[in-house]
């Protein structure tokens, strides 16, 4: 049986052998560069602060312990949870808008789009010019007369927070915008002509027509963006530093500053953890066909 | 109706803005004296300008060296994805379906890892490895991002490749690869084009693994962050412009190819 199942496998590697040659390289560099270093990453974090001591969950043990690891964890939620949302309102009011026709439509798009040319590193500096105590921010806010002295937005516990949180909508609330426009232009226009005749109003055809049919489009939007907000790396690590520290950038400091590797691979488990739940979590909600079909 | 075009005049100027203005302050700060913006109250319009700042990163031959390492890394990143993505996209995309959906999923899913998580066994075993600083050892790092991203553009890009085309080209006597090379990579030029700019692309503006596997030879986007971190506003701004002005540039001339399918993979926050 196993030697027929074999002789089988044989000729179907024969028969698709140069399929298998062609495919070969890519196969080995996803396996060499990408799955084993996961596989080692994941390992390491069961080494011991000081490695060698496997299995053990020391490292675990240390940062959980760590006030430092609950801010970055508490702050990471915080930024994916409120980020992720006010990106999916935006995005869907700028899609809206695109959706229309008016005079400059081409021209604000480009504009819209005019954060995708922007490197995120490049972002993050921009977001600290601004966002800094003699920022244009609060120049702005001066002016117009709603302060007198300027805000730190560094001190408090929500302020820094809502700094990032604004510096990634600015970055990714255009791709947000790019995919549900896709989803409204697919929208048969038909529908809602079908459904202004039986009296529905501009909110309900939003409501009962717009949104069901781009909830395969918000998933997708969800799903990409929300991988990417649990990872946010740059724009913390420039804009706030050590005050603010997320996920990646703890694992980043633990390892490039405290230059311990253990218990920076023991963060960047728990962040993969954090991420595989999150999306089964969210897709068990919303069924796995939308994205699949 | 008047009033409901007045209301979208007004959304799309503030959302207009809102996203200029971040790029409008990088550029200003990389061209005014201290004055302007070291102040209780900076200017909001450009008044005393200077190109000191500039002058200064080409005059002192600061630039060149991150220039030039951002250029080759950027370059042989789009090179050798290239070479592994071309084969292997067309091979996927000349699977069952029932084999190609799982394979692609699975390809998009790598990019679920956290990049902190990659880049620090990378940097372990680049540092026994000798490749720490180097091109190759960051050309190898961006791969890891881009490859996904290339060979899912690609598997897009040959699956539009009539199977028909091959049959009879086989049928006239050429070989497969012979085939591959004269009939599919033609035709499928534009979407090899395409994927070979964002490669270039992501790894231009790449940070996180240049960050992990960087002591002294910095990139473009390491020299903006070395010198945030050193407080110089007026170079941080002169260096993140410099980084910037390709990228919006290639954007908007691929304007038409921002489509949400190919960005889903490309941008990252």
């Amino acid at each position: 049986m196993s030697f027929v199942s074999f002789s089988f496998f044989l000729k179907r590697i024969s028969k698709n052998k140069f399929e298998i040659i062609l495919i070969l390289p890519l196969a080995l560099f996803v396996f060499g560069f990408t799955i084993g270093p996961i596989i080692q990453a994941i390992l390491m974090s069961f080494e011991g602060i000081f490695g060698g001591n496997f299995p053990t969950l020391a490292s675990y043990n240390y940062i959980i312990h760590h006030h430092y690891f609950k801010a970055a964890l508490f702050n990471t939620i915080f930024i994916t949870g409120v980020g992720l949302s006010l990106e999916l309102i935006f995005g869907m009011i700028l899609a809206l808008i695109l959706a229309e026709k008016f005079f400059g439509r081409g021209i604000f798009r480009a504009v819209m789009l005019l954060p995708l040319g922007i490197p995120t590193i490049v972002s993050a500096s921009n977001m600290a010019f601004i966002f800094s105590t003699q920022g244009f921010l609060n120049e702005l806010l001066y002016r117009i007369g709603l302060i007198e002295v300027p805000i730190d937005w560094r001190v408090g516990a929500i302020k820094p927070l809502m700094t990032i949180v604004v510096a990634d909508m600015w970055k990714v609330t255009p791709l947000v915008m790019l995919i549900l426009l896709a989803g409204l232009e697919s929208i048969d226009k038909q529908l809602y002509e079908a459904a202004k005749v039986d009296g529905a109003g501009r909110w309900h055809r939003f409501r009962h027509v717009t949104l069901p049919l781009l909830r395969p489009y918000i998933t997708m939007a969800l799903v990409i963006r929300g991988i990417d907000a649990f990872r946010i790396f740059e724009l913390p690590l420039v804009m706030a530093g050590r005050h603010v520290p997320v996920m990646s950038s703890y694992a980043y400091f633990e390892y490039i500053e405290r230059n311990n590797p253990y218990t920076s691979a023991a963060g960047a488990t728990i962040l993969l953890i954090m991420i595989i739940i999150a999306i089964s979590v969210y897709l068990k909600a919303v069924g796995t066909e939308e994205v699949t079909g | 109706m008047k009033k409901h075009n007045l209301f979208l005049t007004l959304l799309v100027i503030f959302f207009g803005i809102l996203m200029i203005s971040p790029v409008y302050f990088m550029v200003k700060i990389s061209i005014s004296q201290p004055q302007d913006i070291f102040t209780q109250h900076p200017t909001f319009l450009i008044h005393n300008t200077t190109t000191k700042w500039w002058a200064w990163i080409f005059s002192t031959k600061e630039v060149w060296a991150p220039f030039i390492k951002s250029l080759e890394v950027a370059t042989l990143t789009a090179l050798f994805s290239l070479a592994i993505a071309v084969p292997g996209s067309y091979a996927i995309s000349r699977l069952p379906p029932r084999v190609r959906y799982p394979l692609v999923l699975g390809l998009f899913f790598t990019r679920m890892f956290p990049e902190v998580g990659i880049a620090l066994p990378i940097s372990v075993n680049f540092i026994k490895w000798g490749l720490l600083d180097s091109v190759l050892g960051l050309v190898i790092a961006h791969m890891i991002r881009i490859l996904p991203l290339v060979t899912w553009i690609l598997v897009g890009t040959f699956e539009t490749v009539p199977k028909a085309l091959e049959e009879a080209s086989s049928i006239d006597g050429c070989s497969r690869l012979g085939t591959l090379r004269r009939i599919v990579i033609p035709l499928a030029a534009p979407g090899i084009a395409v994927g070979t700019i964002f490669a270039w692309l992501g790894s231009w503006e790449e940070f996180t693994y240049a960050v992990y596997l960087t002591l002294a030879e910095r990139t473009l986007p390491l020299q903006v962050f070395y010198y945030i971190n050193r407080g110089n506003w007026f170079l941080t701004a002169t260096y993140a412009t410099l980084t910037a002005i390709p990228v919006i540039i290639i954007t908007y001339a691929m304007q038409k190819y921002l489509r949400a399918g190919y960005m889903a993979g490309a941008v990252k926050g």
